[in-house]
């Protein structure tokens, strides 16, 4: 066996250990990269930059545990601005299983920024069905979320005070890990109850939301842990997001130079085979 | 003399008293000035339609006035040069005036409150610097209605391809209808071959979606037809599930394919068995399962979502041949990296109409195909009049345009 | 038997599927009022839905345990395990000095249910999602060979995508950042448009089949 064809077929591991290590050291020891913002992250920004004092911002925070290293930041620097804006936030999930982080994410935020449960922000947990839940959401907020993730009465709360249906929420954000998510946000929600929608998603599900965005069916996309840190530089306040930027870096570059590795290599054999008068592979 | 010399007078005059009707004709109120129940909506909405002036301008302003009396009020103040029924988003055919004139649309809101069934009063006013002249005010109901009028051309396209596409199944019954090879299938029996040559097992994975989902009865009739030949050749058939309701769906397709191979003896029940809903517990598992059990084929029909590389990826490893078939396109780069054939999107589809024969499915690719087809006929004839629209600056084409858009 | 299994589920299927369907084109409060009545019917239906989820579960497992089937320990670790984390839902929290009731925290204390989602749970599944960039490294280099002209074509967009994602990226190659952009905006958004109006066509197909009752496989069973 030639070097080319051992190395096409080195052992899995030594690919995982290069990865390891192009995740762990930037981890350790930081670079901070300059990250240029996009478009379609500034389009979420901005519209919340544009809401007055006192609008209602709705986070559906709709992923559990195993997203949490893409949109746990995405929510933290959502919830830090909408904060910084004194919006009335209402947060909530469609997946039962993210329920626990989401009311976690929240209230730290929260506490962070000074706010109270219940006259700044309130966080309404989950109820069963998606598009269901959204409708009667839709229809009568109360009815679908009767009280509070901590069984406070939702009518009696004066962060709630003048909203009755999802019509007078001014701004709706999900942060999605899959179905349920955006979509169904905005099939069964902006589509019949006409609030703005923004989105923030894995960076493997993003490129399947751009014709939702280039349609302005939704007016932001904040795609993976790279919008996280976009927004994050936005609002001044680096977080997970931006230091994670540099471990993705490096995996990513990691990624292209084995890619080519195993090109040139590829190219090697199918040269020696050409000139041994060998069938490529 | 004298009286010819007045008229003359009286005619040299008229001129410095004919700005001032002039003044008074530029500041006439807002004409035809109409108000209606909006229509094609759900109630607690007026529309207001009144025509177009000489005077309008961006410097012009009009007012939207509701109520009488001392309850009158202003709703809303724009420039005289907007507002037209033309940048309404109505469509042609349910517009209620001409598209120069004026509309506006009250909306029961923050800060308007319409009733049903309430009359209301409302005028417009126009206005220019310190001078302000007000229409009479017209009064109007609002009230819900029954049809939005604004979606029939969804109603038609829908109505449209339905009948096309049962059109076609009545025509896949009295005929054969032609589909070409598939070629991911000729993968399948290789697949299935090379495993009862090794002799071991095989593993069909009918992805993370339920039964309503067209992929999922797409990988159930694909089960059927590997069951068959597993059957055929007595090799060990391995389908966790995800589902306990397409557990079942499954657990009947095989134990009917085993039949019809007529090798009912080799079935065996806990071939299809349920392993949790939960995405990565049943990933680990079957993980698992491949690595203890070292299938010689994998199949991975369905939808997937994030489990997708770990399953294949695991699979590779083991050395088995994959096929691969979805409609996730979020997961097809994973699939087509780590998977010997992959069908793509509708190819899933079509290989089940293919397998099954069945005149139902057969007819409904067809019609597909069809909707498809009038998709791109309305996609190049539109981009081609939007785009005669724009550089002749005419309306015309909206007709045609107004038809296939979304409007509420 | 038969009327029950079949007759009146695609009854029910028809007369629903053409009512709702007829609902979008009615702006009329009646039918908003409808519509939410039977939302409310379906949210009944979801939370149903995972009892027979969990009961199927159970079922399952103790059907193995009991035949003692290869693998009947880890049946039982299975049932340890929900059993577990159920009693400590509902357990009572000395620290916080009330019932837990299913939360994680309660007034700040970490309850043993948020024990278990927080230190078990979160972390078990952020680690079998984790696997997948180290299986991403490896696919890509077992299989992202330029075989053909439009392999080639598929590997130099892929690395000018990952590049301009990345800010070192962007650093080493400046031109990747807008170049990315575009093809995510308007190659990416055309084919995803493609493959959404092809799904979205069967879709439109199924539903149309299931109501008028000719797909019958989401009732279970084989052919009649």
């Amino acid at each position: 066996m030639t070097f080319a064809e051992r190395m096409l077929h080195i052992d899995r591991r030594i690919i995982f250990l290069v990865i390891g290590v192009c995740t762990l050291l930037p981890l350790l020891y930081p670079v901070g990269l300059a990250i240029k913002v996009s478009p379609e992250v500034r389009g979420v920004h901005d519209y919340i930059e544009s809401l007055p004092e006192g609008s209602v911002f709705l986070l559906s925070m709709d992923f559990d545990p195993a997203s949490k290293p893409e949109l746990q930041p995405q929510a933290v620097a959502l919830l830090r601005h909408a904060f910084k804006k004194n919006l009335r936030v209402i947060g909530m999930t469609l997946w039962v299983t993210g329920t626990g982080l989401a009311d976690l994410v929240v209230s730290q935020a929260a506490q962070e920024m000074g706010k109270v449960n219940g006259k700044d922000y309130v966080f309404l947990g989950w109820s069963p069905g998606v598009g269901s839940l959204i409708i009667t959401m839709g229809q009568d907020l109360y009815k679908a979320f009767p009280s509070d993730y901590n069984n406070q009465p939702t009518r009696e709360l004066a962060v709630l005070k003048g909203i009755q249906t999802l019509r007078d929420v001014n701004y709706v954000v999900s942060l999605a890990a899959g179905t349920a998510g955006i979509e169904s946000w905005y099939v069964y929600g902006k589509d019949k109850y006409k609030f703005e929608l923004g989105g923030g998603c894995t960076g493997v599900i993003a490129p399947g939301l751009y014709p939702l965005l280039r349609s302005g069916q939704i007016n932001g996309l904040i795609g993976g842990l790279r919008g996280a840190a976009e927004y994050e530089t936005l609002i001044g306040q680096k977080g997970r997001a931006v230091a994670g930027m540099d471990a993705q870096s490096a995996t990513h570059v990691a990624i292209i130079m084995l890619v080519i590795l195993c090109n040139v290599f590829y190219l090697l054999i199918r040269t020696s085979r050409g000139q041994s008068g060998q069938p490529r592979g | 003399m004298l009286r010819p010399l007045a008229v003359l007078v009286c005619l040299c005059l008229f001129p410095l008293t004919a700005p001032e009707a002039g003044a008074q004709q530029a500041f006439a109120p807002p004409q035809n000035l109409r108000v209606i129940d909006t229509p094609s909506d759900s109630g607690e909405g007026l529309t207001v339609l009144w025509a177009r002036a000489g005077y309008d301008a961006p410097e012009v302003r009009y007012q939207i006035m509701l109520g009488d009396g001392a309850e009158k009020k202003m709703v809303a103040e724009f420039p005289a040069d907007s507002h037209y029924v033309r940048d309404s988003r109505w469509p042609w055919w349910t517009r209620v005036d001409r598209p120069d004139a004026h509309q506006f649309n009250l909306k029961s809101g923050k800060g308007l409150e319409l009733k049903n069934g309430t009359p209301y009063a409302v005028a417009v006013a126009v206005v220019k610097g310190a001078e302000r002249v007000e229409a009479a005010p017209v009064q109007a109901v609002p009230a819900p209605n029954w049809v939005n009028w604004n979606q029939m051309n969804n109603l038609l396209l829908v109505l449209l391809f339905g009948a096309v596409v049962f059109g076609s199944i009545r025509a896949a019954k009295r005929r054969e209808i032609f589909l070409r090879r598939i070629p991911g299938l000729d993968a399948v029996d290789e697949a299935i071959g090379r495993a009862t040559e090794l002799g071991k097992p095989i593993l069909y994975l009918t992805g993370a979606g339920d039964m309503s989902e067209p992929s999922t009865i797409a990988a159930a009739v694909i089960l059927g037809r590997v069951a068959k030949r597993v059957a055929a050749y007595e090799t060990d058939l391995l389908v966790p599930h995800r589902d306990p309701i397409v557990m079942a769906v499954c657990q009947e397709i095989t134990k009917q394919s085993y039949l019809e191979a007529g090798k009912p003896d080799v079935f065996r029940e806990d071939s299809n068995f349920f392993i949790t809903t939960d995405q990565f517990s049943y990933t680990a598992a079957v993980d698992g399962i491949m690595l203890r059990r070292k299938p010689a084929a994998n199949f991975f029909m369905g939808s997937y979502f994030a489990e997708a590389l770990l399953l294949t990826e695991t699979g590779a490893s083991t050395g088995a041949i994959q096929i691969a078939g979805t409609d996730s396109d979020h997961q097809l780069p994973f699939f087509v990296t780590t998977c010997d054939y992959t069908l793509i999107g509708e190819e899933l589809y079509a290989a089940s109409a293919y397998l099954s024969r069945e005149p139902i499915q057969l007819g409904t690719l067809r019609g597909q195909d069809f909707g498809k087809a009038f998709i791109l006929v309305v996609l190049a004839l539109g981009t081609l009049l939007a785009t005669v629209g724009v550089l002749f600056a005419t309306d015309l084409p909206m007709i045609v345009l107004d038809l296939f858009k979304d409007l509420k | 038997m038969i009327f029950l299994r079949r007759q009146l589920p695609l009854l029910i299927t028809f007369v629903a599927g053409v009512v709702f369907a007829a609902q979008y084109y009615v702006p009329h409060p009646t039918s908003e009022l409808m519509l939410t009545e039977v939302t409310k019917w379906l949210q009944i239906i979801s939370g149903f839905a995972l009892v027979l989820g969990v009961t199927s579960l159970f079922h399952i497992h103790a059907v193995k345990i009991r035949r003692k089937e290869p693998g009947w320990a880890y049946s039982l670790i299975l049932y340890g395990g929900i059993l577990g984390t159920i009693a400590a839902g509902f357990s009572y929290s000395f620290t916080a000095g009330q019932w837990v009731n299913g939360k994680e925290t309660i007034n700040g204390i970490v309850t043993a249910f948020g024990w278990i989602y927080s230190d078990m749970m979160v972390p078990l599944q952020g680690t079998m999602f984790a696997i997948l960039a180290f299986f991403i490294a490896s696919a890509a280099y077992r299989s992202f060979r330029a075989r053909s002209r439009e392999a080639a074509l598929l590997l130099i967009a892929a690395i000018i995508v990952m590049m301009g994602r990345v800010p070192l990226g962007e650093m080493l190659l400046p031109v990747s950042g807008d170049v990315t952009q575009w093809i995510l905006n308007v190659l990416n958004a055309a084919v995803r448009r493609a493959i959404l109006i092809g799904i979205s066509l069967g879709a439109v197909a199924l539903s149309l089949k299931i109501i008028f009752g000719m797909e019958r496989a989401y009732l279970g069973g084989g052919k009649e």
